[in-house]
């Protein structure tokens, strides 16, 4: 196995908007970064979404920049389908382990033409619109990526080599085999996000077995203009659906599910949702049952009073169960809080929960990088350091460090990148002032 | 790739991988088989004009959700077009097919 | 201009590519696209014309850049969002394609076009046309033009030592760039030093604040001025002049018999440390242990009497000076804080009972009491409170009366759920007995950890009551007879709307945020604030920083509402942008400055009379043909490109650079061409 060697000065683990903005910002500041994502594209969750609240910005259109800015940015390697094998100490800071997985594409030749994914005859669901579309074996992951190459999906391939025949630059090489790369780092910053909950989580929910129960990032996916259907239809048949539900608090501060914590993104996408949805479909009724509207950032509450004026339902109810009726229509079961908790039962087309945020990767097994008791990184001091971990030089950002929204990430991004640069520096210059004092708030805490 | 593959060459690094990857690729060739039987009906059904997703599924006896991928899949790859909407259900047809020049 | 000359190649051949962006479908949607560009393909010049699904992304920008290079493309014009979100984008994209990034135009048929003509897709699609081709008629007399680099100070501003003040300019001065940092009050810390435990983290607040204090005031790099406020700034990105007046603290050090001296003043105010729960003298500290230590004078309220100068004549001196310092900057962070929401007269009884108070005051009142005590006020023992959220946030319009500027704070305060939740928390721990009555609308813990005190509270028997917005409770005073003094009445959404009335002792608003009163400062910077009366960023998602003046960043409240750790957090980000702009030694201003003909220019001077900016334009003595004589010369740093010299210059001497008046021209009379057509047509 060939072995790549790189030294930098930050290595970012975790391609989202937290990452790319950690690692421009240091860029920015002459530092040498790497970036390692794991999916075959940078982007993060962040790109496959619709519009973003509270501005109504086109998502795509505010991140493909973004993620262009990172490619095209000098002094950042872009390492992608690539994942952290582990990491060493080394002195300060760290010599890193990756492997870079076969993408089965040679990325110097491939123009990204996709001749190969038009020919390629196995259809499969394509896991960014969430399983809900389809996609070829082989594939530009979606149309902005970056970078614009594709990826084969060896374990889905029957290995005709049809896409070999059509490429016309000879690119696509089967016989690759994964690349370790060495990477030597003062610093390592974590951005490696989130997950949403499980659609099976919630047994009263179905059980994720219902088709006209989505989650929130399912219809991300059937609001955004590249979406699976080109329209919002629930999965089971295609219908427009004339009555739409969304269930708040869907995996959050939920005991039984051992996430006590609120998930902070879930009241304002599905505001923001129902909004899109009243404009896609003008007649639609929608329905929001809640506990509590969590409207709390800039511009926020502003956003949610508007959508109460557009007519969208709001009532304060504690959703039991959902089950579904011979037309595969979830009938909720729904205790009426505003009504002094009478149970009522409702029928609705299509049901979106309102999933909640988990932790996406669990350093440990790579380095001791402590988690908290919520399963995200830790962190020695929740007010004066939000963006350090337990070990010095290690840094995090973005829903890696609990959940949090697109700004909070782009400002916990910024302070991640303050954090590092002071690091690096005191350790480039001999200058040992600055950091050694963040250092020993990282070890102070690890004792306390 | 620095020194290319002959045809030949790419012949038999795929029989070996075929090899390697037998499990998945019996697997993966069960699922083509069933897409394809599926499209074949499908398309069969669509002859008669634009139709629906319930429409289709009953014709073909196939569940609705199933039909809805299928439909979705084709039109990402132009196989299929959507025509107008029929109450809360859109429209599907095929292409129709241009004259070969 | 001799650089110019070598910039421009003559007679060149114009081939312009046209590239229509389909926005994902926000532009396509409504105009045909397709039709756009097949007849902007058959316009004069166009080499190209193409469309995208979403020209911005990795793959439109490489298409660009190849028709650059293999087509020899030489002007580019792109119809897409508004240039604000992308020019620069595409800038970048041109630029690496070897070309000027200024030979490139780009035309608005989002904002400007497909998002205001929704129903129209004709008249969408005729519009987008007409704008295309005046972007196109512009192309062809773009030139090439070079952005201005200047040299950057390595020195920050920083305004405001409150937290977020004080970590920025711990984070900057950590990046090897210098920090002056202003404080209007005499004392640092800000609001933070008035807390006691805070949330998440419940440790005593001035504990970490002094800490961080203490290292701001050690480092080397940072110079401190308190009781100073900006009087002025004159520059730009890099290269700012900024006054600073200073106020004399009247006192010099930290004094031996400071308790006789603070004794000796006559003078009581309200001491805004405590909320008004005290008074201070006008020699004073703001708490035990501040920083600086050393006492000040409060010269709005000194009567200058000298009764203290009296008891310590070498420490204290009581003649107010003020000096005005010089410093030169490369950016300014503004952290300028906030101050607790003021209930309205009568608001919930506030200022007609003398039981309804804020919640600042409860905290200050709690830390005042003392522990392991019954908790008094005003000479009663405390058995029940009443806490009412949302006071003075989340109005709404026709709902709440309007404040006296007209406007309804509609905002979400975001730290008064959790800092109230918190201290009942505290009230549980050291007056066990008390009963808490819960007022709310939602209960919005919603950061990390914060929904344990919603639990605790919730398990410590706090009780809840929900109202709704258009039926919130009020507070009147009890009938006679009754224990408690106050009773607040609501309806309670938890029990199907019932009618509830809740005697108790004493009544905490949760008050919301307002910004500091920061108008003269926010004219000096010329930044502005939102809606919201907290200052504005550039973009609230992607550069929520940044001012719409370059160099100007934002960090903590000033911003709007925020708790502990996002003020720090949002610090800290200001600090990288400030490194990120400072850092290299240099900054790029866009080259959209005045630019004046010599040939034409007769020195009359009418330019620099309507010039509404220092130091921009002024006559000056140069050699043209071996004569000397006036003419008006630009600089351009300071120039900020507004064109008031353009219109005013009798000769038309001057023009913008970028946007001359021959582009403005050939734009219009390709709009007016562009209509007659239509006219014609229809
Ligand atoms: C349904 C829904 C709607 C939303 N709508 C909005 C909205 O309108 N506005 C808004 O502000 N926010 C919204 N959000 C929140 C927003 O998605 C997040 O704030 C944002 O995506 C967080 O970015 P991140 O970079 O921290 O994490 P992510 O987007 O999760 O990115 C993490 C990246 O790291 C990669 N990665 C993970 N582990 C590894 C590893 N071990 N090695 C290498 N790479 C790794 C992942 O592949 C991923 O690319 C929404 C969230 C949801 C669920
Ligand atoms: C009742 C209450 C309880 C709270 N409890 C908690 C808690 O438990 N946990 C938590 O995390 N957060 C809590 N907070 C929030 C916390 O107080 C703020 O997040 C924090 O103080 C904000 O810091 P700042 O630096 O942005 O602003 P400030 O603390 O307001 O500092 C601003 C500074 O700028 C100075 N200034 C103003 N104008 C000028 C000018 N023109 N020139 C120079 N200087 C100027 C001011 O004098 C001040 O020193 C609470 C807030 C309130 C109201
Ligand atoms: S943001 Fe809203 S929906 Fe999400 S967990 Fe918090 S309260 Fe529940
Ligand atoms: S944080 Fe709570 S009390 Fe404060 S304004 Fe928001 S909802 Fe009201």
């Amino acid at each position: 196995m060939a072995t790549n060697k790189i030294k930098v000065d930050a290595l970012v683990v975790g391609g989202g908007i937290s990452g790319m903005q950690t690692a421009l910002d240091l860029a920015d500041q002459g530092y040498q970064v790497a970036l390692v994502e794991k999916e075959a594209s940078i982007g993060g969750k962040m790109i496959a979404l619709s519009k973003v609240f509270p501005t109504l910005d086109c998502c795509s259109c505010i991140t493909t920049p973004k993620m262009s800015a990172v490619a095209h940015q000098e002094n950042i390697t872009l390492l992608t389908y690539c994942e952290v094998d582990h990491i060493k100490q080394n002195g300060k800071g760290f010599i890193v382990g990756a492997t870079n997985k076969p993408r089965y594409v040679d990325m110097d030749l491939c123009t990204g033409c996709r001749q190969c994914e038009y020919v390629c005859p196995v259809d499969l669901k394509n896991p960014f619109d969430n399983n809900l579309g389809a996609i070829r074996a082989i594939r530009v992951p979606f149309s902005t990526a970056v970078p614009q190459k594709v990826v084969l999906d060896i374990d889905n391939c029957i290995l005709c080599g049809k896409c070999q025949t059509a490429c016309a630059v000879d690119a696509i090489d089967f016989t690759q085999q994964p690349e370790e790369i060495m990477i030597e780092t003062d610093s390592i910053l974590l951005a490696t996000g989130f997950e949403v909950t499980p659609k099976d989580a919630k047994k009263e929910y179905g059980n994720g077995k219902l088709l006209n129960v989505i989650d929130g990032l399912d219809m991300e996916r059937l609001l955004a203009p590249t979406g699976p259907y080109g329209h919002v239809l629930r999965p089971s048949d295609g219908k427009e659906p004339d009555s739409i539900a969304y269930v708040q608090c869907a995996g959050s501060r939920d005991e039984t599910l051992g996430v006590e914590y609120c998930s902070r993104v879930c009241c304002m996408y599905a505001i923001k949702q129902a909004m899109l949805l009243s404009g896609a479909l003008p007649l639609a009724d929608i329905t929001i049952y809640y506990m509590d509207i969590r409207a709390f950032g800039k511009g926020y509450e502003q956003f949610y009073q508007n959508a109460k004026a557009m007519g969208i339902q709001f009532i304060k109810g504690k959703v039991a169960k959902i089950k579904e009726d011979e037309n595969q229509n979830p009938v909720f079961r729904v205790e009426m809080v505003d009504e002094g908790g009478s149970v009522v039962e409702h029928t609705h087309d299509l049901a979106v929960l309102s999933v909640g945020m988990l932790p996406s990767f669990d350093p440990t097994p790579i380095f001791n990088v402590p988690n908290d008791t919520d399963g995200f990184i830790m962190t020695p001091d929740q007010n004066f350091s939000a963006s350090l971990t337990m070990i010095p030089g290690i840094f995090a950002a973005g829903a890696a460090t609990g959940p949090m929204d697109i700004v909070d990430s782009i400002m916990t991004a910024g302070s991640a990148a303050s954090a590092a640069s002071a690091y690096i520096k005191s350790q480039q210059n001999g200058k040992e002032e600055s950091s050694s004092k963040i250092a020993d708030l990282q070890k102070e805490s690890q004792h306390a | 790739m620095s020194d290319k593959q002959t045809k030949k060459e790419k012949m038999q690094i795929l029989k070996e991988l075929r090899e390697q990857y037998a499990d998945s690729v019996a697997k993966t060739q069960a699922h083509l088989k069933e897409q394809q039987s599926a499209r074949r009906l499908l398309k069969k059904a669509m002859k008669t004009g634009p139709m629906t997703v319930p429409e289709i599924a009953e014709a073909v006896n196939l569940p609705s959700d199933e039909v809805l991928w299928h439909i979705v899949a084709m039109k990402k790859y132009d196989l299929v077009t959507e025509v107008g909407q029929d109450g809360e259900y859109y429209k599907y047809a095929l292409p129709v097919k241009e004259k070969k020049s | 201009m001799p650089e110019k000359k070598d910039l421009q190649k003559d007679n060149e051949d114009i081939r312009i590519g046209v590239y229509t962006c389909y926005c994902g479908g926000n532009i396509s949607d409504i105009v045909d696209c397709e039709k756009v560009r097949e007849l902007t393909e058959t316009l004069p010049n166009v080499v190209v014309s193409r469309t995208d699904m979403s020209m911005c992304s990795d793959a439109g920008q490489a298409m660009i850049e190849e028709d650059i290079r293999k087509h020899g493309v030489n002007r580019v014009v792109i119809g897409a969002c508004a240039p604000s979100l992308h020019e620069q984008t595409f800038r970048g994209a041109v630029a690496r394609a070897g070309l000027n990034p200024f030979l490139y135009y780009h035309v608005g048929i989002r904002e400007q076009d497909s998002w205001v003509h929704h129903g129209n897709h004709e008249a969408a699609t005729e519009k987008a046309i007409v704008l295309m081709n005046s972007g196109l008629a512009k192309a062809r007399l773009l030139k090439p033009l070079k952005p201005i680099k200047l040299t950057a100070q390595k020195h920050a501003l920083v305004i405001g030592g409150g937290v977020a003040g004080l970590r920025s300019a711990w984070d900057i001065a950590n990046q090897d760039i210098k920090v002056t940092l202003v404080e209007k009050s005499p004392f640092l810390g800000g609001r933070m030093a008035q807390l006691e435990t805070v949330f998440p983290t419940n440790k005593p607040a001035r504990d970490s604040l002094h800490e961080l204090i203490e290292k701001v005031i050690d480092h080397p790099s940072i110079t401190i001025h308190t009781q100073a406020e900006v009087k002025s700034m004159s520059g730009y990105i890099g290269d700012f002049n900024i006054k600073i007046e200073q106020i004399s603290r009247g006192v010099s050090s930290e004094l031996a018999d400071q308790e006789a001296v603070i004794d000796s003043c006559p003078v009581e105010v309200s001491d805004e440390f405590n909320y008004g729960l005290k008074t201070r003298k006008a020699i004073y500290q703001a708490y035990p242990g501040n920083f600086p230590s050393t006492l000040a004078i409060d010269w709005e309220n000194c009567t200058l009497c000298g009764k203290c100068e009296k008891v310590n004549s070498s420490g204290i001196d009581l003649k107010k000076k003020s000096e005005i310092i010089d410093v030169n900057v490369g950016a300014v962070v503004v952290a300028t804080g906030f101050k607790p929401y003021e209930p309205r007269q009568g608001e919930y009884g506030y200022g007609d009972f003398k039981e309804v108070i804020t919640l600042p005051q409860m905290i200050r009142l709690l830390a005042l009491n003392g522990k392991d005590k019954a908790l008094m006020f005003k000479g009663r023992t405390v058995r029940n409170i009443g806490l009412i959220h949302c006071v003075g946030s989340r109005h709404v319009p026709g709902i709440h009366e309007p404040q006296e500027d007209g406007k309804v704070n509609d905002y979400c305060s975001r730290v008064c759920c959790t800092a109230t939740l918190h201290m009942t928390n505290d009230i549980r721990q050291h007056y066990p007995d008390v009963n808490m009555y819960d007022v709310y609308e939602d209960i919005r813990t919603y950061g990390r950890n914060h929904e344990e005190y919603y639990k605790q509270a919730s398990e410590n028997l706090v009780r809840f009551v929900r109202f709704q917005a258009a039926e919130g409770p009020q507070v009147f005073a009890s009938e006679n007879g009754n224990d408690q003094p106050l009773v607040i009445k609501t309806k309670d959404y938890l029990t199907a709307g019932l009618d509830i009335e809740i005697p108790v002792d004493l009544v905490v608003l949760s008050v919301g945020f307002m910004p500091n009163p920061i108008e003269e400062l926010t004219k000096i910077l010329k930044i502005n604030p939102g809606n919201d009366r907290f200052l504005q960023e550039v973009h609230p998602k992607l550069r929520p920083v940044e001012t719409a003046v370059s160099g100007i960043i934002l960090a903590g409240t000033a911003q709007g509402p925020m708790n502990i750790q996002e003020s720090v957090t949002a610090a800290s980000a200001a600090a990288s942008k400030v490194s990120v702009l400072l850092g290299q030694g240099q900054v790029e201003l866009e080259p959209f400055v005045a630019d004046v003909d010599h040939d034409k220019c007769n020195g009359s001077g009418e330019c620099v009379q309507v010039c509404p900016y220092e130091d921009a334009i002024s006559l000056e003595e140069v050699t043209i043909n071996g004569k000397v004589c006036k003419r008006a010369v630009v600089i351009p740093a300071n120039c900020v490109g507004c064109g008031s010299c353009v219109s005013a210059c009798p000769n038309r001497a001057i023009d913008i650079q970028g946007w001359t008046l021959g582009q403005y021209e050939s734009m219009v009379d390709a709009i007016a061409e562009g209509m007659l057509a239509l006219e014609v047509s229809a």
